[in-house]
């Protein structure tokens, strides 16, 4: 079963302005924050869902938590309808919200009493978590004014996790933390998953999507641009490569599958771009006395920007072949 | 209604509550003492023609009798100010606040209904406006009985006084939520609410001190807010129903906005 699935989900703004609004607001035309997104993510999964400020990350997020209406298609939580059962969803899930706001006059321990409690799930996970963040029964004694953005952080984390909810969704949830305690996030994540919890994380960090997502969505200007895993994601980029030979017995590569933008530059190296299986172009270079290989291994983040690139070219009118408008098909 | 939620905001309203509640009876054990003290000399210089006749009757109170000095008290800016602290600043804060802060994310993402959410809010302004309002009473009754005027006091009538003061309050605090579920931000939602309440406060005492102007009382709820009359024995059924059906009213906008409306992420 999917633990998430949208369908031609839609949300347009400035279609329903009430009378009230307008005491203080001019009515504004249509924007198209989210259009016809289908994706589903199944359970235990940790599904990474990218995009630039203002893609409709958050957006989406919002409607599959009750806080916006969607205009046109539906989704379901858990398999709970996002419109109907909100409620019900919000009790079976954990939320990181982006750039979280928290109780100031609260201590840590009252903050994550109260929530838990207006959950009404056992915190079960909450001590576990408080260890592995490094957060004290000391510090949690203190009023949360006086957290660092790292500790706030950390709160937020814990209050999304601490009832070991079915689906955790997590807005960018390394913000502010640092190299260590980052490390220790993404292990929960790991340990999470083996549990069968499925984690849907939304961030523009690549390289972090890249460490702990099985499969990626990437959208842009509300609109899906690529759903596909990571791995085969990164296969199919190209890898910069450079080789050195002595006495200028360098391979020649045209019309090797898979090789593109050969360039000989002035000092006798030779730089291309691989794309796909190694084998043919391992086999051109055979022989030949080369002294320095360097294959520089594609990340996400150039993935991305060809993704973006391409889009960009089409017009952003339709998803590139790759892209699947598969989106609902796995 | 979330016993949670409604656990927590009586937690973080408490001292707030004790210390509006405490001025609100000393306010009103202050009261009296005025009438005892200065009642008789005070009706002499106005009956010399020294205070024009309108000064004597500010917003339905005077210091002639105690059931006039009570009504005093209940229109006196002090008075209003103790109580809006609830009726107006948390009603407006109690969404518009948390949503302007951001800390409404964070709530609503548990199994919290807005509509849930909302009635909560309601119960816990109600309670705390009850509670001051009581706490008039009490000054009242603690004041009265310090000068000796107690067997002038009909404190049988109290609990009528205490209603008519709720559903003015609570009126004015339903509009300030019904505000506050429509606002992403505090300012337009206690901007309304004072308006509202400023408004209707003007309309009433120009009406109480000028005769031209008494036509524009009725358009206003502290019209309706009938201390002497209900301390001597009159009730104005029409003016208690008048202010409950405005209650009922901004609950019923409010039920419907708040769940209809979208929440788009803080900026």
């Amino acid at each position: 079963m999917d633990a998430l699935s949208t369908v031609g989900l839609t949300k347009a703004y400035g279609h329903r302005e009430l009378p009230i609004h307008r005491l203080a607001h001019r009515p504004t035309g249509e924007v198209r924050a989210l259009e016809d997104l289908s994706i589903a993510v199944a359970e235990g999964e940790i599904f990474g869902f990218l995009g630039p400020n203002g893609a409709g990350k958050s957006t989406t997020i919002r409607l599959l938590l009750g806080y916006l209406h969607p205009t046109a298609g539906s989704a379901r939580v858990l398999g709970l309808d996002i419109v109907r059962d909100s409620v019900a969803i919000r009790s079976r899930v954990g939320y990181l919200p982006g750039g979280i706001a928290l109780y100031d006059s609260l201590s840590g321990e009252h903050l994550l009493d109260y929530l838990g409690e207006l959950t009404g799930r056992p915190s079960t996970r909450r001590a576990e978590l408080l260890d592995r963040l490094e957060l004290s029964a000391r510090t949690l004694e203190r009023p949360v004014r006086d957290y660092s953005r790292g500790m706030r952080q950390k709160i937020g984390i814990i209050q999304a996790l601490q009832h070991d909810p079915e689906l955790a969704i997590l807005d960018e949830p390394t913000e502010g933390l640092d190299p260590l305690m980052q490390r220790a996030f993404y292990a929960i994540l790991d340990d999470l998953k083996a549990a069968g919890r499925t984690i849907f994380f939304s961030s523009h960090v690549l390289s972090e999507v890249e460490r702990v997502c099985d499969r990626v969505a990437i959208v842009r200007r509300g609109r899906l641009v690529a759903l596909q895993d990571v791995a085969s994601l990164l296969e199919r980029r190209k890898r910069n490569v450079e080789i050195r030979a002595t006495d200028g017995d360098l391979p020649s590569l045209e019309g090797v599958a898979g090789v593109s933008g050969l360039t000989r530059t002035a000092d006798g190296r030779l730089t291309c771009q691989l794309e796909g299986d190694v084998g043919p172009f391992l086999a051109a270079i055979a022989g030949h006395r080369i002294t320095d290989l360097t294959i520089e291994p594609a990340h996400l983040e150039e993935a991305f920007l060809e993704l973006y690139e391409d889009a960009e070219a089409e017009g952003d009118l339709d998803p590139a072949p790759s892209i699947a408008t598969a989106a609902a098909a796995r | 209604m979330n016993a949670a939620l409604f656990g927590h905001l009586w937690r973080s309203q408490r001292t707030k509550l004790l210390i509006v509640c405490v001025a609100m009876a000393a306010w009103n054990v202050f009261l009296p003492v005025i009438y005892q003290s200065f009642g008789v000399q005070m009706k002499s210089l106005v009956d010399s023609g020294i205070i024009p006749k309108q000064l004597t009757n500010f917003g339905g109170g005077d210091v002639f009798s105690l059931a006039g000095a009570i009504a005093l008290g209940y229109v006196h800016p002090i008075s209003i100010i103790l109580v809006s602290i609830f009726a107006i600043g948390f009603s407006t804060s109690a969404v518009a606040g948390e949503r302007q802060r951001g800390t409404l994310e964070v709530l609503l993402a548990r199994p919290l209904s807005r509509a849930g959410l909302y009635v909560t809010l309601v119960a816990a302004v109600l309670l705390f406006i009850a509670l001051v309002l009581v706490a008039a009473s009490i000054g009242t009754i603690v004041g009265s009985a310090i000068v000796g005027v107690l067997s002038e006091l009909s404190i049988e009538r109290l609990p009528l006084l205490w209603l008519n003061g709720m559903l003015l309050w609570g009126g004015f605090a339903m509009i300030g939520l019904a505000a506050s579920v429509s606002f992403d931000r505090l300012s337009p939602a206690l901007g309304i609410t004072v308006a509202i309440v400023i408004v209707s406060y003007f309309l009433d005492i120009l009406g109480s001190l000028w005769p031209d102007a008494k036509g524009l009382q009725p358009y206003s709820m502290f019209h309706y807010l009938a201390s002497r009359d209900i301390l001597t024995g009159t009730v104005d059924l029409f003016g208690l129903a008048l202010l409950t059906a405005i209650g009922v009213i901004a609950i019923g906008v409010a039920l419907v906005e708040f769940p209809r409306r979208d929440l788009a992420a803080p900026s």
